[in-house]
């Protein structure tokens, strides 16, 4: 067996594969593994592409530092968001020499990936590195199960409304701060400019969505116990449904093309100029003015209305960092804790318009007073939610549930009522199914 | 004595042996009958090995799967065997029976219908035109057969983008449509429709080529013969051309059937083909979304063997259809 491994390590090593093989094992036979002596190891680390335009710098000086604390390599992956779900998915039946030792994690695929037992549960190591209370509320919430924390908060972002300052002012229109100033806003835009979008109703973006049916007083589910329940048909998430889908369906503020859009083509048609005014996130604006510098000083935020004043709350995405159920578990956990806190998240966040997942941090960034940042980082702090933390919700945006819904109203193929009811059908089949 | 035989009986064939009877030649009829087995499956062995390992293994781990409720683990996942639950549930539901079985059969005969047409008709064009027009039409479809289906996918969907796409405009600028308010991708016929184009677009170069090849083995006199006894150009078709390469027209039709039942790419990289929009799922891409949206494997694996069997029964009437047209011929 012993003579194998060595074998093994070996040959990798003709092959030109890291030359720390044969190291590695023998440390991990040894068992003698300290704290920070990790010297002859690597990390594996994926790594999700397009976050941060150029990542290979700031991983460059993450590995020295890591390097220099515990004596360990990092080798980072990059991975894509389109295709990455499903890699981690196969590399974890693979077990554990498939799966990274670090790895980025969606917060909504950390219930599907913790069930299945490969992620390392840090609640202990989150308290005695005394991180525990300066973690953001709904980001440490959104990777925790049953008491259980699954890695650490690393970024985050929220969507609000993104609007041409420049033709709000020509027109002399303020920012919406209710519905109804938002339908009016829209309505107004629609006669003034009409080659403009008003207010895009995307039907194959999700996250547009949910700020109308959280913002009306409904829920996308509810739990009870460990059983979760659709709410997406009840009284006030149709309100929200229907105020939404009527922008198009009865305002007509959003045209016909829109219906079939998801957050990219809304992307691709403000770097066209085609847009007023829409839900957008809050590494949009820079995304924006990069493809298309004309509109540069000439974007504006604000957060998403509440239905009477205040705010609708809207989707808080983000990723943790997640160590993997491997024999470098301590070692992960170091590279964790060394990248989502103090200099490194900071300058992470920097880089990439996302924001920190420690409160300390994100008041850093709010005190800049920055006119694009400050009203998503006040959407974040005061009106953040999360979809229903189970997999089986991962499992219900895969297939395209709310999205299948508001694309059969704005196409007029069924009523509120009956898409919301399906839609609640759909969900309910999908919950029931995976208890 | 018995090497040299041996190596002169595979080299001579059989009658040379027949002619020796003797001890050496009853070994060496026993040693040609061993061989006369196994060399068949000795030849095959390396195609098998590929097939069975890239084709049967898989095959026979999806008809296990679908029969399973499967949860993926780390370090590899657990299957409970359900006997027939996952088969009952696709084929008890109205999804399949309304939107999916109709959407796949319907769109394929469409596709091989237009995909046999049109590829016959720029067969028998190529074969009327001079080297250079041949060559520069082989050229400019042979593009269209090695786009990769994904680019050809995007380029229809913006010619026919609502509100901005080129033929959008057209339509408007002509009357047909008012622009803003529609959009082709959200009903099932205009979507269906985008789609038969696209697939008959990407396949019908191989049927041209394909067709072409056969048009070029009819020998000249048959089509003289038919013009002295009056046959127009239509006539020439039907009973010279047509019954003459009848296998290539059959191999063909097998091939894009097969081809434009599993179609998958094409829909769901379409604006709404991906899910959000279950009236227009087909067999493939409502097996993609059970397995690996929804995570339900087995349903997904039961959905993919109906996939598989519909194809079969198809395969083995045109191949039934196929030898006794052969036959007949003989």
């Amino acid at each position: 067996m012993k003579r194998r491994v060595i074998a093994a390590g070996c040959i990798a090593l003709t092959l030109g594969l890291t030359a720390t093989a044969c190291g590695g094992d023998d440390g991990g036979d040894g068992d003698s593994g300290g704290k920070a002596d990790g010297k002859g190891k690597t990390l594996t680390v994926w790594i999700m592409e397009g976050t941060n335009p150029d990542p290979r710098p700031f991983f460059k000086e993450v590995g020295a530092a890591f390097e220099k604390k515990t004596g360990a390599k990092i080798k980072v992956e990059y991975q894509q968001w389109a295709t990455a779900q499903k890699k981690f998915t196969t590399a974890i039946e693979g077990g554990e020499d498939q799966v990274p030792d670090v790895a980025e994690v969606g917060t909504t695929w950390v219930p599907q990936f913790a069930e299945t037992d490969a992620l390392v549960d840090v609640t202990d190591d989150v308290k005695k590195s005394g991180l525990a209370n300066d973690l953001v509320e709904g980001l440490k919430d959104a990777g925790t199960l049953d008491g259980k924390q699954y890695g650490m908060p690393w970024y985050a972002g929220v969507r609000s409304i993104v609007y041409r300052k420049d033709i709000f002012e020509k027109h002399k229109l303020k920012p919406p701060t209710t519905w109804k100033e938002l339908q009016a806003t829209a309505k107004t835009l629609k006669e003034k400019e009409p080659d403009l979008i008003p207010f895009p109703v995307a039907g194959g973006a999700e996250m547009f969505a949910t700020p109308f049916i959280w913002g009306a007083g409904g829920d996308l589910a509810t739990q009870d116990g460990d059983k979760w329940k659709s709410a997406i048909n009840s009284p006030q998430s149709i309100k929200g449904i229907e105020f939404y889908t009527g922008l198009a369906t009865k305002d007509k503020v959003s045209p016909a093309k829109v219906n079939t859009w998801t957050e990219k083509e809304v992307g691709d048609a403000w770097n066209k100029s085609q847009i007023a005014m829409a839900i957008g996130g809050n590494w949009t604006p820079k995304a924006i003015t990069d493809a298309n510098p004309k509109l540069k000083g000439k974007l504006g935020a604000v957060p998403i209305p509440g239905q009477n004043g205040g705010m609708s709350k809207s989707f808080l995405g983000g990723s943790y960092l997640s160590a993997f159920n491997t024999d470098k578990k301590e070692l992960a956990w170091e590279l964790v804790k060394l990248m989502t806190t103090g200099e490194f998240a900071a300058k992470w966040a920097k880089q990439t318009n996302y924001f920190p997942g420690q409160n300390s941090e994100l008041k850093k960034i709010e005190a800049q007073k920055d006119p694009l940042v400050e009203p998503f980082a006040k959407q974040m702090i005061e009106a953040g939610a999360t979809v229903p933390k189970t997999k089986a919700y991962g499992e219900i945006q895969a297939s395209k549930v709310v999205t299948g819904m508001v694309q059969s109203i704005i196409t007029g193929k069924s009523s509120v009522k009956d898409a919301a009811n399906k839609a609640a059908k759909d969900m309910d089949e999908i919950f029931a199914k995976d208890k | 004595m018995l090497v040299s035989d041996g190596s002169k009986d595979g080299s001579s064939g059989s009658s040379s042996l027949r002619s020796h009877p003797s001890d050496d030649g009853e070994r060496a009829r026993r040693r040609k009958k061993l061989t006369t087995l196994t060399r068949p499956w000795l030849l095959l062995a390396p195609a098998l090995i590929v097939l069975i390992g890239l084709l049967l293994w898989p095959l026979i781990q999806v008809g296990k799967l679908s029969l399973q409720d499967y949860v993926v683990k780390f370090g590899g996942g657990k299957g409970t065997y359900t006997g027939f639950d996952n088969y009952t549930d696709l084929l008890t539901g109205d999804l399949l029976w309304k939107t999916v079985l109709p959407n796949t059969v319907f769109f394929a005969f469409a596709c091989v219908g237009l995909t046999v047409a049109l590829g016959t008709a720029v067969a028998l064009l190529l074969n009327r035109l001079g080297p250079t027009w041949k060559l520069i039409c082989s050229v400019s479809i042979l593009a269209a057969w090695a786009m990769p289906a994904v680019t050809g996918t995007y380029v229809w969907i913006w010619l026919f983008s609502p509100e901005d796409g080129m033929v959008s405009q057209l339509a408007d600028s002509m009357g047909l449509i008012d622009a803003e308010t529609t959009n082709w991708f959200t009903e099932r016929l205009p979507f269906y429709g985008i789609a038969t184009i696209n697939v008959v677009h990407h396949g019908f170069p191989f049927v041209a080529i394909t067709v072409l090849a056969g048009l070029l083995t009819i020998p000249k006199e048959l089509y003289e013969a038919g013009e002295i006894d009056g046959a127009n150009a239509w006539q020439r078709f039907w009973k010279i051309t047509v019954p003459t390469i009848k296998p290539v027209f059959l191999v063909v039709t097998i091939l894009s059937t097969i081809w434009d039942f599993k179609v998958f790419t094409q829909i769901f990289l379409m604006p709404g083909g991906g899910g959000e929009n279950p009236d227009v799922y087909n067999l493939g891409v409502y097996s993609y979304i059970e397995a690996f949206a929804k995570n339900d494997y087995g349903a997904g694996a039961a959905a993919a063997v109906l996939l598989t069997l519909l194809l079969l029964a198809i395969t083995v009437v045109y191949i039934r259809t196929l030898f006794r047209q052969g036959e007949e011929d003989l």
